[in-house]
């Protein structure tokens, strides 16, 4: 019976979920975001890039995190494309990181009347990890070689004069994983250039460190990250729509979790449940 | 009666579903909506794990994993293989090249006793060059990390600030003291400290697990908005 109750008892709590967050996709409230201090920093270092460098789109992530690190990519590709910006799609942790920027990009350009070549380039997925964003980091041409067309990347006019890290304004990382110690061990670390962390929210509180130290100038943690990044740019996008359902997602697990502390200390109290004090 | 082998009946599935997929893109079945009904249809078999284990599930796993592998596979061909190695020998007369493929293939020796030692000299020098790195990380990564950790216990810029830095040191301090294993913990300021130093773990522990519940529940309504609102159309809305 005891265990009857328990298969049921996690399916109720998914269904719950799946009701607390589907009403909201479905029902339109406004969301206002309170944009925090790293995600303003990051904001401000995008509008900082002079205009004869270019913003490296670090596109380190895959499929399974389109929902953090989709939107958050958007929203920085929108924030250049809007302003100006010349940036380069890179990736060099997951194959299909670049081809996914590539994605948003392609759709985002012709609203801001950019071009591909001039505007931006991809340089597409590079293997080699650590040595690669090395060598990277010394010289781009020599590196990168080709584009993700297979068209040599100097051929591109955005391009132009663009020749080590020394010549990028900002890399902005965008990943799932523990890619930033790499830029911030062989790029920041010796050239100094600049780096931005777009993560999911499981990351952010390894970024925080690196937020601390100056190695970042500023974070983007999740959904909530990129909706606070659509807030700046003054655009209501997919992000600033999603966080009703992700408050209401997470108001409901805050009520589970008091719920089950309550019945576990009760069941305690009973001798049901097996209880001890912490000790070191 | 002989009973068909599992991986046999998994083959056949998958065979018969590419077979599906290809007849309905050749003869225009699905339509345009075919992307979006192959995705609805590969969510909820995956999210029928949530009811319970079942062979649906497991189908539709292995399909993600094969898919991943499959697209990682060509990538690394066209991106990397082909234009910064095949290209290079074949075309440009670049033949030393060549040695590149013979060093990898030291890796694969693993798998013979004989030649096993070949597969030490490549590892080997592998991990040389990550210690190598790794040196040049203490000092661009930690080194400034530990300098930022220096902070002000007291600055009139703003008392918010400064309680900040008094929290963070007393973390430090008492989160380091209970992972120091060097000697037992007996006298009753270490004891303290250390035990201090898990709560305050804890509460961090806390975040995040709060952060990991806002990665998951994002791509949730990342799938159920798909649902919703591309394939359900609830309410007309795309």
């Amino acid at each position: 019976m005891e265990q009857s109750s328990q298969f049921w008892s996690r399916r109720i709590i998914w269904l719950l979920l799946a009701i607390a967050t589907g009403i909201f996709i479905v029902v339109k409230v406004k969301a206002v975001m309170y944009v925090s201090r790293p995600a303003l920093s990051l904001y401000e270092a995008v509008e900082r890039v002079p205009a004869d460098k270019i913003i490296v789109v670090s596109c380190n992530w895959e499929p399974g995190t389109r929902g953090e690190n989709g939107l958050q990519t958007e929203a920085l590709i929108r924030h250049c494309l809007r302003n100006g910006k010349h940036f380069a799609i890179f990736g060099w942790a997951y194959p299909a990181g670049p081809q996914l920027g590539q994605q948003i990009a392609e759709r985002l350009q012709g609203r801001y009347h950019r071009r591909y070549g001039t505007d931006w380039v991809n340089w597409g997925y590079k293997t080699g990890q650590n040595n690669m964003v090395r060598a990277w980091a010394q010289n781009i041409p020599g590196t990168i070689k080709e584009d993700i067309l297979h068209k040599p990347i100097t051929s591109y006019p955005v391009m132009r004069g663009i020749r080590s890290a020394r010549d990028v304004g900002l890399i902005l990382e965008i990943t799932p994983s523990d890619t930033l110690v790499t830029y911030v061990r062989f790029v920041y670390g010796i050239y100094g250039t600049p780096i931005g962390y777009a993560c999911t929210g499981v990351m952010a509180p390894e970024g925080f460190p690196y937020l601390d130290a100056g190695q970042i100038v500023g974070l983007l943690k999740g959904l909530a990250g990129a909706a606070e990044y659509e807030q700046l740019l003054h655009y209501r996008g997919e992000a600033l729509k999603r966080m009703p359902a992700q408050s209401s997602a997470h108001l409901l697990i805050i009520a589970l979790i008091v719920v089950g502390n309550v019945l576990y200390f009760r069941a305690r109290r009973r001798g049901e449940a097996p209880g001890r004090r912490l000790s070191t | 009666m002989n009973r068909m082998p599992a991986g046999l009946k998994a083959l056949i599935a998958l065979a018969a579903f590419a077979v599906v997929v290809y007849l309905g893109i050749r003869y225009r079945v699905f339509a345009a909506n075919l992307g979006i009904w192959l995705a609805a249809i590969c969510t909820l078999a995956i999210y029928s794990i949530l009811y319970r284990e079942n062979v649906v599930f497991r189908f539709f796993e292995h399909i993600f994993i094969g898919l991943a592998t499959g697209y990682s596979f060509y990538t690394i061909i066209t991106q990397v293989l082909q234009p910064k190695w095949w290209v290079p020998v074949a075309k440009e007369g670049k033949w030393y090249w060549v040695f590149a493929l013979l060093f990898s293939t030291m890796f694969y020796t693993v798998y013979s006793k004989r030649f096993s030692w070949m597969n030490r000299l490549a590892a080997g020098s592998f991990m040389g060059l990550s210690a190598g790195l790794g040196i040049v990380g203490f000092t661009t990564v930690l080194g400034p990390q530990m300098a930022a950790s220096f902070k002000p216990l007291w600055t009139s810029a703003s008392p918010y600030i400064a309680v900040n830095n008094i929290l963070f040191f007393i973390t430090l301090i008492t989160v380091m003291s209970y992972f120091f294993f060097s000697f037992e913990q007996r006298h009753p300021v270490v004891k303290g400290s250390a035990r201090l130093g898990r709560w305050l773990l804890m509460v961090a522990l806390g975040a995040i697990f709060g952060n990991t519940v806002m990665g998951r529940m994002s791509l949730l309504i990342d799938r159920l908005q798909f649902l919703l609102l591309q394939w359900l159309q609830v309410f007309g809305r795309h």
